[in-house]
């Protein structure tokens, strides 16, 4: 379960990892393709997560269904 | 300039060098810089034609050489011999010297002289066995009919006697008559025994018929047993056929015809004693001939498998030596000075490679004249040289098969080693799916080595991407878990946010809505499983997937813009900044910048609590256009004037866009002009130095030391070639294209990736039609015939899994994923105006020849 400010948790947290992709690279020829490609690995699953759960935050409409059990209603799902 | 290393990011620095080999070590030395495979060479000799240049004889000699080995190859195929390949991961071909090139020429000369003797007698034996054989089916068939025949010499006497007596009748009721020695040539009877196809004997004894208007007898025998002909190895049915005529001269006809119509005469004795001794020593002669054929076939034979043994490397090496003077080819070559020219491209950073490569063949040879290596300052522009590595060689290639990108500029595949698999994987997204892709993958890289040398080219296709397969799975994972589908299906991994509550009157039936907890809670990572099954889906996920789709474009786009902004600075462009890039941007994002901001903003505010409506987004951005200052719902406070502004600003930067640039490079070249500074080579000629011929320019000027500083200053070459005259209605053509084109990409590229929306979707709902058209309906069945159903319904949806949601669903998305790079990200900052670096470099050259393949493992 996460309330509306666990973005800003993501966000703290793909930082990090951001930074540590950054740092620790491995050297050489092809440390800027390690960067760029972790950094941008990291920001774009970021981003998509940031889009589904910003979605659900606050929905306009609610899931409805008619082929639910009696046993089904009433508890938490 | 401090030098700078290669990297992904850019393509190499390259440098054009000027070679000055001495002509003995010619060979050696690009033989050598062939294994290191860094330089592209120039041709020098333009205007000579092929067969005046100056290695010409030993390129002519080496075809020579390389069709005699080929000669051996057909000769093998023919032999039905296996060749044995060459692995050139294993071993290592060192590179061989003139006189083991000439042996080996001379080896082959001989060795082609040899097999092509024993091939011409070994066809000479088989066709000698070929006519022995036939006469032998002659002597036998015609033998037998002679002892038949011979009884009824009487008759048949009888027969010319009397006019009415009709001729040769009834010869088969005097089979054993005694006196079978009596000869027909008492008669004047004589006969031709020969072979002839069985196809022609109709017309053969048609023809026979016709001309000798009936006065013959023939007899002809089938021989049971195909013929071979030697010539082409193929099987022919013939006859064994004798007739009989009266006089010398219809017997000559008949002869001449036999002949005319292919058939083979042959010498039969009609004495039953001479023929058994003729059928004795013609089975003689075929046992001799037999004996000898076999001798020379296997001959033959040893002498093709020796080769065998060694055929692919010697192919491999002649191919080699035949690329190394085609290369030298392309110096030019100082009689005078016996000195080799070349001019090369070759990275900067390998510089130093080259020149101890080049010293190190300059002393192996003990030359006291050392080679030189003179970099050249050139207006040329260089080739575009990317450095790959097994993971990026995939990228690459997709970028590569759009475009060469410019010569220095970002390199595309950079971002696309993750935007092209995340993009494919917003589109793939689906847990089990991704699974089934990521075991693809990762077995294809575990058993990297033995794969590669699977020749089945759709294999051999996919096996060359199976990084861009690995990336595209694991983003797919997470895009899968993003969905919460595996399989269409959901993973209840967290609580629900949703709870159903129980309605006063419910029966069963009746539709219930889920209520949101109240604490704030949420589902944390990926889409709620309530979600799953519901009835409105589609109409939530739908509106998440558009919305998403357009903030993924922006992001890629904006992104991708960024790069525009790099290269401007890299190519030292600051017009590029502030007459493309900044207006440009500040377009973008007060359009489409806005909206994501919008689609934000209107996630994060609670509407139900705050009591207001909320406003139609696409309906928003229309009416932007269409009244501005005018609402018809409100998002937030203010609204219209932003909205106004952020209009007013785009649409100010459109005349920014058309004209600053073309505008200030007029001003720009006009002020140099008003200080006297000209266009190199646009008036007067610096250098008399004439493109190509500057090298031979260079030696012929005696006084020039080949110092490097010198060598440096002095060239400009190639000057009026690539020099462009300041044309302000191009440029401004040019521009106005270019604003057109930007101002209109932002929207359609925009809406293109709604695209990732549709495929999603698409493949969300083909994996859930599957899936309940297959196994769903089996699993609800009890008993024996679930069971049956089951199996059958697994396997079934198993494979439609694979075939159709995994293999074509993911070819497509791939294919959409792949324009979204190559439009919509490439067209914002990509020039895609180079050329390829191709260096002279003897791997390439083996692995792209068609001829080698057959000999390398």
């Amino acid at each position: 379960m996460a309330q509306g400010y666990s973005i800003f948790i993501g966000l703290v947290v793909i930082a990090a990892l951001s930074a540590a992709a950054w740092f620790m690279s491995p050297k050489g020829e092809n440390q800027v393709l390690w960067r760029s490609s972790l950094i941008l690995a990291i920001v774009s699953c970021y981003l998509m997560w940031l889009i589904t759960f910003l979605a659900q935050l606050h929905p306009l409409i609610a899931p409805k269904r008619s082929d639910l059990r009696e046993e089904f209603l009433g508890h938490t799902i | 300039m401090a030098p700078r290393k290669d990297t992904p990011f850019r393509s190499a620095d390259m440098s054009m060098v000027q070679l000055y080999v001495s002509n003995e070590i010619g060979r050696e030395v690009v033989t050598a810089l062939g294994e290191l495979g860094l330089c592209q060479f120039r041709d020098l000799n333009e205007d000579v034609s092929a067969f005046q240049r100056t290695f010409t004889q030993e390129i002519r000699r080496l075809d020579n050489v390389e069709r005699q080995l080929r000669y051996f190859y057909t000769q093998m195929e023919k032999a039905g011999i296996t060749l044995r390949k060459l692995d050139l991961d294993a071993e290592k071909l060192a590179s061989p010297s003139t006189s083991e090139i000439d042996e080996l020429a001379e080896r082959s000369q001989k060795l082609e002289q040899r097999i092509s003797a024993l091939n011409d007698s070994y066809e000479t034996l088989k066709k000698r066995e070929g006519d022995l054989t036939e006469w032998r089916w002659v002597l036998r068939e015609a033998g037998s009919f002679f002892d038949r025949a011979h009884g009824n010499v009487d008759e048949i006497r009888a027969s010319t006697d009397n006019d009415d007596a009709p001729l040769l009748s009834d010869m088969e009721q005097h089979n054993t008559a005694p006196d079978v020695e009596r000869s027909f040539s008492g008669m004047n009877i004589g006969f031709v025994a020969g072979v002839i196809n069985r196809d022609r004997v109709a017309a053969f004894e048609r023809i026979l018929w016709r001309t000798l208007r009936g006065n013959l007898y023939m007899n002809q025998s089938e021989i049971p047993e195909p013929l071979i002909d030697p010539t082409n190895n193929e099987a022919i049915q013939k006859n064994v056929f004798v007739i009989f005529a009266h006089g010398k001269e219809i017997l000559n006809k008949i002869r001449k015809i036999s002949e005319s119509m292919g058939a083979d005469v042959y010498n039969v004795d009609e004495n039953s004693e001479l023929r058994r001794d003729q059928i004795h020593e013609v089975n003689n002669r075929l046992e001799d001939v037999q004996n000898v054929l076999r001798n020379t076939q296997a001959t033959l034979e040893a002498e093709l498998n020796q080769i065998s043994q060694s055929l692919a490397p010697w192919t491999v090496l002649i191919a080699k030596e035949k690329a190394v003077y085609s290369t030298l080819n392309l110096f030019s070559y100082d009689s005078a000075r016996r000195t080799l020219i070349a001019e090369a491209w070759c990275p900067t950073n390998d510089m130093p490679l080259i020149r101890s490569t080049l010293q190190d063949v300059t002393n192996r040879a003990g030359l006291s004249v050392t080679s030189i290596v003179n970099e050249i300052r050139t207006n040329k522009k260089p080739p575009t040289y990317l450095k790959t590595n097994k993971f990026t060689e995939g990228f690459q290639t997709i970028v590569n098969a759009y475009g060469t990108a410019t010569y220095q500029e970002v390199n595309p595949a950079l971002p696309v080693i993750v935007t092209f698999p995340f993009l494919f994987a917003v589109m793939f997204g689906d847990l089990g799916h991704a699974f089934i892709m990521l075991a693809a993958a990762l077995a294809m890289i575990y058993w990297e080595k033995s794969l590669k040398k699977v020749s089945f080219e759709l294999f051999a296709m996919i096996f060359y991407g199976r990084y861009i397969a690995l990336v595209m799975a694991v983003f797919s994972v997470f895009t899968g878990l993003m969905y919460n589908d595996v399989f269409s299906k959901s993973m209840t991994l967290w609580d629900s946010a949703w709870e159903y509550e129980r309605p006063d009157n419910w029966k069963q039936g009746d539709t219930v809505t889920a209520v949101l907890n109240s604490n704030g809670n949420r589902y944390p990572f990926g889409l709620d499983w309530a979600w799953h099954g519901t009835e409105n889906n589609l109409l939530f996920t739908n509106s998440y997937k558009m919305k998403m789709s357009i903030i993924l474009g922006w992001a890629h786009m904006t992104y991708s813009l960024c790069f525009a902004y790099i290269n401007a600075r890299h190519f030292k462009k600051p017009i590029d900044i502030w007459g493309n890039f900044i207006p440009g941007m500040i377009f973008f994002q007060s359009i489409f910048g806005y909206l994501v901001v919008c689609i934000i903003y209107k996630w994060s505010v609670d509407w139900p609590a705050v009591g207001r409506n909320p406003p139609g987004l696409l309906n928003m951005l229309i009416y932007m256009f269409l009244q501005p200052g005018k609402l018809d719902e409100r998002l937030y406070a203010g609204q219209e004037y932003v909205q106004t502004i952020l209009l007013l600003l785009a649409f100010a930067q459109v005349p920014i866009l058309l004209f600053l640039k073309p505008f200030y490079l007029r001003w720009e070249n006009s002020h140099a002009r008003a200080r006297g500074y000209r266009g190199i080579g646009e008036t007067s000629r610096v250098s008399a130095l004439d493109g190509d011929d500057e090298s031979e320019a260079l030696v012929g000027g005696h006084g020039n030391s080949f110092d490097e500083d010198e060598g440096v200053a002095m060239i400009s070459q190639n000057i009026d070639e690539e020099h462009e005259e300041f044309e302000f209605s191009e440029v401004m053509i040019h521009q106005i294209i270019h604003t057109i084109e930007f101002c209109l990409n932002c929207v359609s590229h925009t809406a293109s990736y709604l695209r990732l929306w549709a495929l999603s979707l698409a493949h969300q709902q083909l994996s859930v039609v599957l899936w309940d058209m297959t196994i769903g309906p089996c699993l609800t069945r009890p008993g024996l015939l679930g069971v049956i159903m089951i199996v059958i319904g697994f396997y079934l949806w198993f494979f439609l899994t694979i075939a159709i949601l995994v293999c074509m669903e993911g070819t497509s998305a791939m294919l959409h994923s792949l324009r979204l790079a190559w439009v919509e990200s490439f067209s914002k900052f990509a020039e895609f105006a180079g050329w390829p670096f191709a260096p002279f470099a003897f791997n390439t050259l083996i692995e792209e020849s068609e001829e080698l393949k057959n000999y390398l493992e």
